[in-house]
């Protein structure tokens, strides 16, 4: 029996870990080929969140699904035309001290808009209720979480090996002055990566949004777990991510089911002893201007 | 007054004005208290952010453990107390501060910040979460300001008195620091930590003393905080609230001794008099911390200096080094020579190192003995600056033992090297470009005094250091340019400032990376007697491509070759050695060659390169170079290393904007636009190192070249992945591979394979056969030789004999400018000749 409900941890944990995934893999997207590390990126999951309340209560959920994260895109857009695109070369520091500020201001303009107490959302009623696996129980809009985790994760893979736009992002991850003298310009490319990371923030928000609820603060709280997720994971490593925020998940997973307030120390501790061992984290490179 | 003095009378008397000041707003004393705390706090953090360079995003921990430190010492211990609870947080901060400083101090920059990140969050979550010792949510409640003595401290004027001392202290004792000694290596630090190392610091200790010290001052001020609300709770251990903190320092200025107060200010000031207005006032104070990040990232005492420019503007001081005092002749200062030594000072003996697959160095020996300018010389990449950087501690050996004056020295760190007696100065200059120059030759004497980690002494109560500096300045001909920063001087000027500081670690043995490369023929005259001056008192190892020069004032010449020694000896046994002369200069023979001279001067241009300049930040590499390609004809481009070959084909490619100068290609002025643009326009460029994707395979290499660029072949070449394969058919089975598999001729096919693949017309390589086996140079040879007729080539090769039987006609450069031109032909079978034009 203890085993079984240790078993059911571990799942739980594997959703949570997918949940991170969303967030930290965008943000590793903007890192690796932009080489900023975006701290804003939490205000843009809340945003989805606060949209897809929005826009349920006219297109319903589906239509939040879809149009929240393409909305947030947009502003993403804005974001790197305007501000991040000019620190790109600058010093790193800057533009963490930049999307750090950003962040901030986005916290307080949704407590403007939509003030600081919590919204309702609530899970559609399609996906209400739970499925019997065996011994488990799932409430199948868990379920249906696990599943846009999965295609999102296999969308990005495929998007970044298989295809042109994807050589071209691996290539000017790497050598960003080889790629120009091919003739090709990445910013467009680097546009595309922060609306796509962005964007990936805010599927999270308006997933999770009936799961944690809605409010201001839930941008900052979300970031500061998705960057644990990156650092143990490696800055600008894929599989490094993906590992890092399934292992997260399941290591607060465990510890919630042995004792539940530890549960977001754990991952701070189990990052520190990750860096300790490995100082560019499990499957991370060295970048020598990150240093 | 001393002028040093200011920042404390400053301080003085805006501790006393404020609250008057914020009375006469309409705010109460405790807006004033909170404006000192906040004041200490980002003080504190600013130690580290604008002295070290290093980015706290965590420092509301470190507050907001001071508070809890002093609230639960004061409820479990010390019941009903102040001074004693006061002192214990201090204590814990410091203690607590060492071992977390001590772990994440093993990261910098950007991982440095995130890991401070984490420590904010971890210490929110244990904080918010572990109600039953913090409060929780509901915080810690129940702390009293007891009387001592005539002062009760609950009397919400006497303790903005207390607080208002006590931040006095915090003043005058951060002003000692940044005064001291210690103060001044970690802005060296900040500036350029590697070289600090080179001078002797142990950076890591540094680093770890600042980073406690500003941790417990902040720390302080969160005691004073739990004081003054009497009530302690989670929110700044919150990341939110070191945010809050940075915004403070940054708004305020980061580079300045007094700002982070003034933001102090700004922050109480903005919070007090919005939240009357609005519930978001972080809204707009967030709003204010962007616009600085953006548009003044020194804050307010940036701005105040740029208003104050604008009404006294400083003079512009460009011909810095013309105010400079030469006196010729001067011998070594008396305090640089070292004790008399005999025999051999330097051994180094078998020593290797590999990159990744490639052997830098293999079985290398060399020794060098008292009194002796020994010379290491060779082509480019033969290992001497890898050889440096083993001796001297940049990198640790694979294997083989280096001695210095008999003790084994291999694989320590380089300040332990350093200090044991060996210095060096760097290749590519390597000093601190923010501070003055006198700042830069001070630290390395300063490294060498008993007192190099004080952090009280004021540095003007070392006069020996400064005396030992100032003679220094004279005898490099630095003297009367003291003030100018590091990077504002000229490229000979940092050459010499980097020689500088090497010398003022007082070396017993001095390793020297090309001291003459870069300098004016005048300076080169001085600067090489400065070398000798030197070398007459300290042995010196001395790498330099003036072979010449250097052969005709070192005693001991070791030569070397693709990373080992090829021969060692007297100067005059190295100019007869054969091998020498062929490495060198080459064999002169040619191989076979299918050139058409003398034909080419009738065919059109298609580049003309005319009076270029380029610089690489100050440092002047491109001067006024000018040269031109014709259709159909292949150019070499010759030159010692650093000559700016490479660099000239950066700036055709538009990866390096020319600051003056045209750029004409089939017509068009292309100086100035894009890299990708340029390519599009048919140049294609094959680089030294040859630029391929790792972890992609040939294929996907291939295919980015072919991406941007037309392929209909309407002008010049492009290759299709048939004609690639009529070329190179080895590249058949490896189109799978990852490109970083291959070998190293493969990857070479595959770099000329992936510049084809669009149209070209002018195609650049640079160093195309470095590290190739002869048969894949005979096939690469062979195939641009064929190419002559569809394709302009601009070749960089230090192969001579290869390069002079391939190209049609030859351009020379020195110092950036093209000093020769003309047909290739002469130069391949006239040896003599060769040697008259290219040295040696």
């Amino acid at each position: 029996m203890e085993i079984v409900f240790l078993l059911e941890q571990v799942i739980n944990g594997l959703l949570l870990g997918g949940y991170y995934l969303l967030i930290a893999l965008g943000l590793s997207l903007i890192f690796s080929l932009g080489g900023v590390v975006n701290l804003a990126h939490g205000a843009f999951y809340a945003l989805g969140a606060y949209l897809s309340v929005e826009v349920t209560k006219r297109l319903g959920f589906g239509g939040a699904l879809v149009v929240a994260p393409v909305m947030v895109g947009v502003v993403g857009m804005l974001f790197e035309r305007f501000l991040l695109r000019r620190f790109y070369s600058a010093d790193p520091i800057l533009s963490l001290l930049l999307t750090f500020g950003l962040g901030m201001v986005g916290e307080q303009a949704i407590r403007m808009i939509w003030g600081a107490s919590p919204l309702q959302a609530s899970i559609p009623a399609i996906f209400k209720g739970q499925v019997i696996v065996g011994d488990f129980l799932y409430s199948k809009y868990r379920l249906l979480m696990l599943g846009v985790v999965f295609l999102v994760l296999t969308g990005i893979w495929l998007l970044l090996n298989k295809t042109s736009f994807g050589r071209v992002v691996r290539a000017g991850v790497q050598k960003p002055d080889m790629v120009a003298v091919l003739g090709i310009r990445l910013q467009p490319y680097m546009t595309t990566i922060v609306v796509l990371g962005v964007g990936l923030a805010a599927l999270a928000g308006v997933l999770f949004a009936p799961i944690s609820g809605v409010h201001p603060a839930m941008g900052t709280e979300i970031m500061t777990a998705a960057f644990v997720v990156v650092v143990i994971g490696g800055l600008g490593s894929f599989w490094g991510v993906v590992l890092a925020a399934l292992l997260v998940g399941v290591v607060r997973g465990i510890t919630i089911h042995f004792y539940a307030p530890a549960g977001e120390a754990s991952m701070y501790l189990l990052m520190l002893g990750v860096l300790l061992f490995r100082p560019r984290g499990l499957l991370g490179e060295r970048i020598e201007r990150f240093e | 007054m001393n002028k040093k003095y200011y920042p404390l009378a400053i301080g003085a008397l805006a501790l006393i004005v404020l609250p008057f000041a914020l009375q006469a707003l309409g705010l109460t004393l405790t807006s004033s208290t909170d404006v000192v705390i906040f004041a200490i706090a980002a003080m504190g953090l600013n130690l580290l952010v604008g002295y070290t360079g290093l980015t706290s995003f965590g420092h509301g921990a470190w507050f907001g453990l001071g508070a809890y430190a002093a609230a639960l010492s004061q409820k479990y211990w010390f019941p009903g107390q102040f001074v004693l609870p006061f002192l214990f947080s201090l204590l814990f901060i410091a203690a607590l501060a060492s071992v977390v400083g001590f772990l994440i101090l093993r990261r910098r920059g950007v991982y440095f910040s995130l890991l401070t990140l984490a420590l904010s969050a971890l210490t929110f979550a244990i904080a918010f979460r572990w109600t039953a010792f913090t409060g929780g949510e509901s915080g810690l409640g129940g702390i009293v300001r007891p009387v001592i003595g005539p002062f009760n401290l609950d009397d919400p004027a006497t303790y903005l008195a207390v607080v208002s001392v006590i931040g006095f202290i915090v003043l005058f004792l951060l002003l000692r620091v940044t005064r001291s000694p210690f103060g001044h290596v970690i802005v060296a630090i900040r500036e350029n930590e590697q070289r600090a190392t080179f001078q002797g610091y142990d950076t890591h200790k540094y680093k770890l003393a600042v980073f406690v010290l500003s941790a417990t001052v902040t720390g302080l001020a969160g005691a004073l905080l739990v004081f003054h609300h009497r009530i302690a709770s989670a929110e700044p251990t919150s990341v939110a609230f070191s945010g809050e903190l940075l915004a403070i320092v940054v708004i305020g200025g980061m580079r300045s001794f007094l700002g982070p107060a003034l933001g102090a200010l700004f922050y109480i000031l903005a919070r007090e008099m919005l939240s009357m207005r609005t519930e978001n006032w972080l809204f707009w104070f967030g709003l204010a911390f962007v616009g600085f990040i953006l548009f003044s990232p020194n804050g307010l005492v940036g701005i105040w200096a740029r208003l104050q420019r604008r009404w006294r503007p400083v003079a512009e001081d460009i011909a810095a080094m013309s105010k400079r005092r030469i006196y010729e002749g001067l011998p070594l200062p008396a305090f640089l020579r070292p004790p008399a030594q005999t025999g051999m000072v330097l051994e180094v003996e078998k020593i290797n190192k590999h990159f990744g697959g490639i052997r830098a160095v293999s079985d290398s020996r060399l020794t060098l003995h008292a009194g002796q300018i020994h010379a290491l010389i060779g082509p480019n990449g033969a290992g001497k600056t890898t050889t440096f950087n083993l001796i001297s501690g940049m990198f640790a050996p694979d294997s083989g033992t280096v001695r210095l004056n008999g003790r084994e020295i291999q694989g320590l760190p380089p300040h332990r090297i350093c200090r044991q007696g060996l210095a060096r100065s760097f290749q590519i200059t390597n000093l601190f470009r923010g501070l003055p120059i006198y700042e830069n030759l001070r630290l390395s004497l300063q490294a060498q005094h008993p007192g190099s980690f004080n952090v009280w002494r004021d540095i003007d109560s070392y006069p020996q250091i400064h005396a030992e500096t100032a003679e220094l300045m004279k005898f490099l001909g630095l003297e009367g340019i003291e003030d100018t920063e590091g990077g504002e001087l000229s490229y000979g000027g940092q050459r010499l400032v980097d020689l500088g500081i090497a010398l003022g670690s007082k070396p017993q043995v001095l390793l020297m990376d090309e001291p003459l490369a870069g300098l004016a023929a005048a300076e080169r005259e001085r600067v090489s007697h400065l070398v000798k001056t030197i070398a007459s008192n300290i042995p010196v190892l001395i790498v330099e491509h003036d072979i010449d020069r250097v052969l005709g004032f070192s005693q001991r010449v070791t030569v070397m070759n693709e990373g080992s020694v090829l021969m060692a000896g007297t100067p005059e046994e190295a100019r007869a050695d054969q091998r020498v002369q062929e490495v060198y200069t080459g064999s002169g023979t040619p191989p076979v060659t299918g050139r058409m001279a003398g034909e080419a001067k009738t065919r059109p241009q298609l580049l003309r390169f005319e009076g270029v300049n380029a610089f690489y930040g100050k440092s002047h590499i491109l001067n006024d170079a000018t040269l031109e390609v014709r259709e159909g004809e292949i150019v070499a481009l010759l030159g010692r290393n650093g000559a700016g070959k490479s660099t000239l084909l950066k700036a055709l490619t538009g990866l390096l904007k020319p600051a003056s100068g045209k750029i004409e290609f089939a017509g068009l002025d292309i100086a100035g636009m894009q890299a990708p643009d340029i390519a599009r326009l048919g140049i294609g460029y094959v680089p030294q190192g040859r630029g391929l994707f790792a972890g992609m395979t040939v294929a996907e290499n291939l295919a980015l070249g072919r991406l941007a660029r037309p392929t209909d072949g309407s002008q010049g070449v492009v290759w299709d992945e048939a004609q690639i394969l009529k070329f190179f058919p080895r590249l058949k089975e490896r189109m799978q591979t990852p490109a970083d598999y291959l070998s190293g001729g493969e990857q070479q096919m595959v770099a000329v394979a992936r510049a084809l693949s669009g149209n070209v017309r002018l195609l650049l390589l640079d160093e195309p056969f470095e590290g190739l086996a002869p048969a894949v140079v005979q096939e690469l040879f062979t195939l641009f030789d064929q190419l002559r007729s569809q394709v302009s080539i601009l070749i960089v090769e230090h192969n001579l004999d290869l390069v002079l039987a391939l190209a049609d006609r030859v351009f020379a450069l020195e110092r950036g400018a093209v000093f020769h031109e003309g047909p290739a032909e002469p130069l391949l079978t006239d040896l003599s000749y060769r040697k008259q034009i290219l040295w040696l």
